[in-house]
């Protein structure tokens, strides 16, 4: 018995100083958040790591167990003293928990974040305040069209295309391959993945499919700034898959709409 | 050193084998077949094809000349003089050598074959490592130095995952830790289909190859999947990989279909069910999943094949974009397990032999093996969280997150086992420790991952990397070389000397987790998979990855070399050294010739260390 509390008690203890860790630490699970859904997402990783820590820390602890405590001493040879071949209560501990560790976490956070996630995505489109863009992906570049102000394709001074956002807005992307609806120009490409890591959410663009991804943006930031705030191909799509990336700027509402008074005027001025 | 006949259907006249007239090293005649048939099948597709403009070797002639090649190759090797002549009544000349020269041609002794796979998957080890390490030289700066272009990085990570997972991963702790254990442990002189393997097993150097020389036809970008559509723009390299693995999969698909029968049909006297050792359940829940799943990646690889060459637009617009990926994951999940499961099952194989403790909750062991496998079937789609419709998103995350139910029992059994034993830490033992420390942060950080709105930020990045790195090499790489060193003195008769062999443990161990830690790190910061180059603020961390990575790459090289130096002249070992009750330690050490010569009767279970039980084995002559 005295191996059984020893150990219990040693496993309480470090689990509550390695959660309180894991609680400050999780907390920049994500590194940088830009966005409610990247918030979203670094709260159900948090508590994920909050639940799996006490799992990490009592496996490894029996690990340390056994190199030290249960470690054979020099010159016995003996076979060990306890044989236990079955230990109900230990066995049905151990499947009860991890089922119920595993529905619990599929109810929390795994359905109710993706849960949340969608109902935002229909409260954005009945919002009359949501901001639509269009992403069109092409080996091997992105283009962002904003058919609610009539720019056809955002680009920045040097004339690369680049994505502009009004921060605290709703915004729903709507993903496309390129092609003209012929069928035959959507048919040479192929999937490709649109990812703004500061964003927390990426979403594939299948070519003849069209998919939608919903944002609120939260911190006025660009490319230059901070790496993570980049829009960034993630599914392997040829040689240019590399470099398939565009520059992001997240921006007060007012230099957004600024913005868009300058790009209609290059546009109308070319 | 003697070859006894008895365990080798070829030695029905009852000749001692003898060495026979020199003749030419089979697997050089094997080459030039294979040289013939590539010609010979080459030209005369290219002969016949009505295409004007197309050049010598071309798509569709290269893959009948590959095939041609590949008959030359097998039957070169053996399969013509021990296969095809006697299967049409003409005498068998064929007769296996003594000594060395044996493991270099065709035999249907399953420790020979068991030795072949695992020594052909020993080099698909190092030069799916040389391609990791040109990697990781790469990524040590932002933008691209070592390789001219990004397509040859990007051939570059799909030859080191094709050849890792198709020639490692699957094989070797299967074709080769398996054959070479598994008659023995059910107490049987030979494998079922012998004669098939000893040709099975020339496949794998064969695929390897493929692979290996892709890069010549052509830079091929889609990584270890090969998926369509990308596929069919890639260069002609991305056929060599459909073929490679196409071989590199039938070579596995034969060793699953011979383990299967020697466990069903070859097990010895009293050797139960419910006896039947741990390794060996292992075996026979990944050769489940091999048999199931095996045949239908096959089949997707002809038809991307065709995709190919031909053209067919199977998985355009105009077919489906998604249908191939959602075939290979079909595949490729339960290929994962394929590559764990014996890892599973070898901790549960030894650690009882090691701690001299009854293995604790048996039963439940075996049923974590047969419900990880069961449940594989029905999670592919979690590797395609952001790419597949919203319907199906929580149904496959539901499986996924009820997987490490009864993954977890591995766990489960593992630490019943060693509570209050008395456990032996050598060499073996601790990278079974360290087999489930690693393997531990895998299945955890795989927590993270099932979730898909988490899956959503991490996928397609680093962490995942780290993620599969954790659970193959932590896992399978590591138990592997618990079992190389724990199987030593039955392999050669020799053992190793603990010190150096801990110190090569250690060496892995932390020179694995200094690398493949910092993928999660990395991957969280924002690196994305599949890139040569970069943004700039990620350059530092991957530089000092690199380091770490090349620490690692040597400390494998560290620890293949002292296993071979204590194959050829360690120290003798003791016939038993660890006391183990499981049949394979009744056959003499090192295992040549026959395994038993009396049948071997099994009287008892194999794991119970209490001091009323009896032996498991008993022999009547
Ligand atoms: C010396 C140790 C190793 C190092 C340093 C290493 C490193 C890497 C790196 C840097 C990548 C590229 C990741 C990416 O951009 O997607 C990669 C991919 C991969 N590695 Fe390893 N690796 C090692 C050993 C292994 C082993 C032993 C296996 C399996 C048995 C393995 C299987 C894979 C697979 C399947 C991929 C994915 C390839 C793809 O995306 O198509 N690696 N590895
Ligand atoms: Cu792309
Ligand atoms: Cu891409």
């Amino acid at each position: 018995m005295g191996d059984f509390w020893g150990f219990g008690i040693i496993w309480v203890v470090l689990s509550v100083i390695a959660d309180w860790i894991a609680s400050i630490v999780g907390r920049h699970f994500y590194v940088f958040t830009a966005s409610v859904q990247a918030q979203e997402g670094q709260a159900a990783a948090s508590f994920l790591l909050m639940t799996v820590v006490p799992i990490f820390v009592f496996v490894v602890m029996m690990l340390f167990y056994a190199l030290f405590r249960f470690r054979r001493r020099k010159g016995d040879t003996g076979s060990s003293t306890s044989q236990v071949k079955f230990n109900k209560a230990y066995v049905g501990l151990w499947v009860t928990l991890s089922l119920v560790v595993n529905l619990f976490l599929f109810v929390h956070p795994t359905a109710s974040a993706m849960q949340v996630y969608w109902q935002e995505g229909q409260a954005y489109n009945k919002s009359s305040n949501e901001l639509i863009v269009d992403v069109t992906a092409q080996q091997w570049g992105w283009s962002f069209s904003y058919p609610q102000y009539g720019i056809q394709e955002s680009v920045d001074s040097n004339g690369n295309d680049v994505l502009y956002l009004p921060v605290d807005r709703p915004v729903k992307f709507v993903l496309n391959s390129y092609g003209d609806g012929d069928g035959l120009s959507e048919q040479i490409d192929v999937i490709h993945s649109f990812w703004i890591p500061a964003f927390g959410m990426k979403t594939d663009v299948i070519p003849g499919e069209t998919r939608y991804e919903y944002i609120t943006p939260t911190v006025i930031s660009d490319t230059q700034q901070n790496g993570m705030m980049r829009v960034q191909c993630a599914e392997v799509c040829g040689p240019g898959h590399p470099y398939m990336e565009s520059n992001l700027h997240v921006v007060s509402q007012s230099n957004f709409a600024s913005w868009v008074q300058q790009q209609l005027k290059l546009q109308s001025g070319s | 050193m003697s070859v006894t006949p008895g365990n080798s259907p070829l030695q029905a006249t009852g000749e001692l084998p003898v060495v026979p007239r020199r003749r030419m090293s089979p697997p050089m005649k094997g080459v030039i077949w294979a040289a013939i048939g590539f010609l010979l099948l080459n030209s005369i597709v290219s002969g016949i094809d009505p295409d004007v403009l197309h050049s010598y070797v071309n798509q569709v002639s290269v893959v009948f000349g590959w095939m041609g090649a590949m008959v030359g190759w097998l039957f070169g090797v053996g399969g013509w003089d021990a296969l095809v002549k006697p299967a049409f009544g003409f005498p068998l000349k064929w007769k296996e050598t003594v000594g060395w020269r044996r493991y270099f041609e065709y035999s249907t002794d399953h420790k020979v074959i068991g030795i072949q796979y695992m020594v052909s998957s020993g080099l698909g080890f190092l030069i799916a490592g040389i391609a990791a390490m040109m990697m990781r030289l790469q990524l040590m700066s932002d933008h691209m130095w070592l390789f001219q272009y990004s397509k040859g990085y990007l051939t570059t990570v799909g030859v080191h995952g094709t050849i890792m997972m198709f020639s490692v991963g699957t094989v070797f702790m299967v074709g080769g830790l398996g054959n070479y254990l598994i008659p023995m442990m059910v107490g049987s002189n030979s494998s079922a289909f012998s004669r098939l393997s000893g040709i099975s097993v020339w496949m794998v150097p064969a695929g390897i190859m493929t692979v290996a020389f892709s890069p010549l036809l052509g830079d091929w970008t889609t990584g270890w999947r090969g998926y369509q559509p990308l596929a069919s723009q890639d260069g002609d390299g991305i056929i060599f990989y459909y073929l490679g693995v196409f071989i590199l999969l039938l070579s596995s698909l034969i060793v699953a279909l011979n383990l299967v029968a020697t466990i069903v049909f070859k097990r010895a006297p009293g050797l139960t069910w419910n006896r039947l050792p741990m390794y060996a359940w292992g075996m026979l829940a990944v050769s489940f999943l091999n048999i199931i799943w095996i045949p239908e990646i096959m089949m997707t690889f002809i038809l991307a094949l065709l995709a190919k060459i031909v053209p067919l637009p199977l998985f355009t617009a105009v077919g489906s974009p998604m249908v191939y990926l959602q075939m290979f994951w079909l595949f490729g999940h339960p290929e994962v397990y394929i590559v764990v499961v014996p890892a599973l099952a070898l901790w549960m194989e030894i650690l009882p032999v090691l701690s001299k403790k009854t293995l604790f909750a048996r039963q439940w062991g075996v049923i974590g093996l047969v419900f990880v496998m069961l449940l594989s079937g029905m999670v592919w789609a979690h590797h395609l969280f952001p790419t597949q419709g919203n319907s199906t998103i929580l149904p496959i995350s539901f499986f996924t997150e009820m997987i490490s139910i009864p993954t977890g029992f591995a766990f489960m059994v593992a630490i019943g086992t060693i509570w209050k034993s008395k456990f032996t830490l050598n060499t073996p033992s601790l990278l079974v420790l360290m087999s489930m420390f690693n393997f531990l942060i895998g299945g955890l950080t795989g927590v993270f991952l099932a979730d898909p709105m988490v899956n959503m930020q991490l996928h397609d990045t680093f962490f995942v990397v780290g993620h599969f790195h954790y659970t193959i090499i932590g896992g399978m790489v590591f138990s592997s070389f618990a079992a190389m060193y724990y199987y030593l003195p039955k392999f050669s008769g020799r053992t190793f000397n603990d010190k150096w062999g801990q110190f090569g443990a250690y060496w892995i161990f932390i020179a694995f987790n200094a690398t493949f830690f910092q993928f999660f790190i990395v991957g969280l910061r924002g690196m994305n998979r599949w890139v040569p180059v970069y943004p700039h603020y990620l350059m530092w961390q991957n530089f000092e990855i690199s380091i770490c990575a090349f620490l690692l790459g040597f400390g494998f090289l560290y620890n293949i070399g002292y296993i071979i130096w204590a194959w050829v002249k360690g120290p003798a070992a003791e016939e038993n050294p660890w006391k183990a009750k499981t049949l394979e330690w009744y056959a003499p050490s090192p295992a040549v010739g026959t395994n038993f010569e009396t049948e071997p009767q099994v009287v008892n279970g194999f794991y119970d260390y209490s001091d009323g039980a009896g032996e498991a084995v008993v022999f009547q002559s």
